[in-house]
């Protein structure tokens, strides 16, 4: 179910825009979407999911056009939205909970429903609270059954919005591995701070930064971007102030930084292999090597 | 349709679970009681209870209507909010389910579940009553009042309970409620402006002169009509069957207009 963006921009009351002249084509699979707060990403996703409407621009899913009332309604029956701020009714069960929603979903047969239930109550290892209501449920136990949630009417398009947050090491890497499987020939729209769940589940990822596009790519691209600019190091004095530092670690000579930037920070920084969160950085700051390495992106805005 | 269904079931699964849907109407009940309510005692003491038993459950019908409303519509003013609040709204509102018809469901749902402990109320002090006194007929007339009298009126208090609350904080629309209750039932149109006696008064004026020849228990109150000197009297036709009707109607579409001003309101705001 491939997604084609062009020339989106939401302003919200005040002014604000959150997205701005936006376009972006996200093809079958898994694709990751960057970027810091405020760049635009769950706002892009609750234009997906049908909830906000844009204020001008096209978006189409498959074949529907999400600017009118049958093309989202369309979507949505393909749909799983795992949103940022994920709620729940404290004073319904798992079991309730995912009923309800899969009614909602238009899982009209109960038969049906219950059984889909059980298997995603099973999948997210939820069936020994499956009966239990939400209220006492843990951050995580609460995430998995929002995944669950996402995950019942099969939808050929999943948007999960920074998945990941709240659960333990464990649960993200058995999350991750879940989307991996599940993407095949569906479309996954992946968005989350943690840019290595990117780099281990997707091959394509887009960055936003104030509501625009600034790099769409292969994770290998996004990579490549910092090539030539990420530097070791090690100092007993200051933190180095030029370019990013991305790790500092205790040192037998002080403290060891990885620092992003476009040139040796200091005399006798070592040269490093570039990591895809050194790639994001670079791009974020806007120092992307896009000359020598084209990133080959459809947008008019790379 | 499944919209609505699916919504007004777990609604009202959920308000019904509520201890304060239960607590709230039994402590109005005995503190009532034991402030000396007329008739919840005056009922079962044969040298005060009316003659008439239409009488008798109308009556009953009225205070407790007018009572437990306050009540009702106080539990019903965080349901439509707390969606959002509890951060619940953006995943129902990403399912293809019709917004309109959740509301539906979430209105009547939490209306039917806020409504049973008051129902229970009524209709065990109207049986205890056809008991007492060996008058089934109560009965009869207890169902009519129901119909007749609650319904509309809760349906009424449900919409602005679920709507209000978009525009101001639930605890202020609680106390505004109280006040508007007092206001609207209890003071004399003709001390201040006031909906009472008018078509739109929610305990159903209109219908108990019309419907049920109701005057009070003592047959000397006036339900309905216009008052001499009273503004609004414009509001207070002679009552006749067809305007108790009207009534029940003119009440039920400001339920629906105020429910879908909310509806709109809401939906401007996500969106």
């Amino acid at each position: 179910m491939r997604i084609e963006i062009s020339g989106l921009t939401k302003t919200y009351r005040g002014g604000v825009a959150a997205i701005d002249d936006l376009d972006l084509a996200v093809p079958t699979g898994m694709f990751g979407l960057l970027g810091a707060n405020g760049a635009g990403k769950t706002t892009l996703m609750r234009i997906l999911a049908g909830i906000v409407r844009p204020t001008s621009g096209r978006v189409t899913v498959g074949e529907h056009d999400l600017g009118t009332g049958a093309g989202r309604t369309a979507v949505q029956r393909d749909l799983g939205y795992l949103p940022q701020d994920l709620g729940v009714y404290p004073d319904l069960t798992a079991r309730q909970f995912l009923d309800y929603v899969a009614l909602l979903k238009g899982m009209d047969d109960r038969t049906v429903r219950r059984r889909r239930v059980g298997e995603l109550l099973e999948v997210v290892a939820l069936t020994e609270h499956a009966d239990r209501r939400l209220r006492g449920f843990s951050g995580g136990m609460r995430q998995r059954v929002g995944i669950a949630q996402a995950l019942l009417a099969d939808p050929q398009l999943l948007i999960v919005d920074e998945p990941t947050a709240g659960l333990d090491p464990e649960e993200r890497i058995r999350f991750r591995t879940l989307l991996s499987q599940f993407a095949g020939r569906r479309t996954v729209l992946l968005s989350t701070h943690i840019v290595d769940d990117i780099g281990q589940t997707c091959q394509e990822v887009a960055v936003l930064a104030k509501g625009r596009l600034i790099f769409r790519g292969t994770v290998e691209e996004l990579t490549r971007r910092a090539e030539g600019q990420v530097w070791s190091v090690v100092t007993d004095g200051p933190a180095p102030t030029e370019g990013t530092v991305v790790s500092a670690l205790p040192h037998d000579d002080g403290m060891r930084y990885r620092i992003v930037a476009p040139s040796a920070p200091r005399p006798g920084a070592r040269l490093l292999e570039p990591g895809l969160e050194d790639g994001y950085l670079a791009v974020a700051a806007g120092r992307g090597n896009a000359s020598r390495h084209p990133a080959a992106p459809p947008g008019r805005r790379p | 349709m499944t919209a609505f269904v699916a919504s007004l079931r777990y609604e009202f699964r959920m308000q019904v679970r509520k201890r304060t849907v239960w607590i709230v109407p039994a402590l109005t009940l005995v503190l009532f009681v034991l402030i000396g309510g007329s008739l919840l005692r005056d009922l079962f003491d044969p040298a005060e209870r009316p003659v008439d038993p239409r009488t008798a459950v109308v009556g009953l019908a009225v205070q407790l209507n007018a009572l437990l409303s306050i009540g009702f519509g106080c539990l019903l003013a965080d349901r439509l909010i707390r969606d959002d609040r509890l951060r619940v709204a953006s995943i129902l509102d990403a399912t293809p389910a019709s917004p309109r018809a959740r509301l539906l469901g979430k209105y009547v749902g939490v209306a039917a579940a806020t409504a049973i402990p008051v129902s229970v109320a009524y209709f065990g002090f109207a049986a205890a009553y056809a008991v007492d006194t060996g008058e089934p007929r109560a009965l009869g007339w207890a169902l009519a009042a129901f119909g007749a009298l609650f319904i509309p009126g809760l349906l009424f208090v449900a919409a602005f309970a679920l709507a209000a609350p978009l525009v101001m904080p639930a605890p202020l629309f609680r106390v505004l409620f109280v006040g508007y209750w007092l206001w609207g039932n209890v003071v004399s149109p003709d001390m201040m402006p006031t909906l009472a006696r008018t078509l739109v008064h929610p305990l159903g004026g209109y219908p108990l002169a019309a419907f049920f020849d109701f005057h009070g228990i003592d047959g000397q109150d006036t339900w309905a009509g216009p008052i001499p000197g009273a503004t609004l009297n414009a509001l207070r036709p002679d009552p006749t069957p067809a305007l108790a009707w009207l009534s029940i109607v003119l009440l039920l579409i400001i339920a629906a207009a105020v429910l879908a001003g909310g509806h709109a309101l809401r939906t401007r705001r996500i969106r």
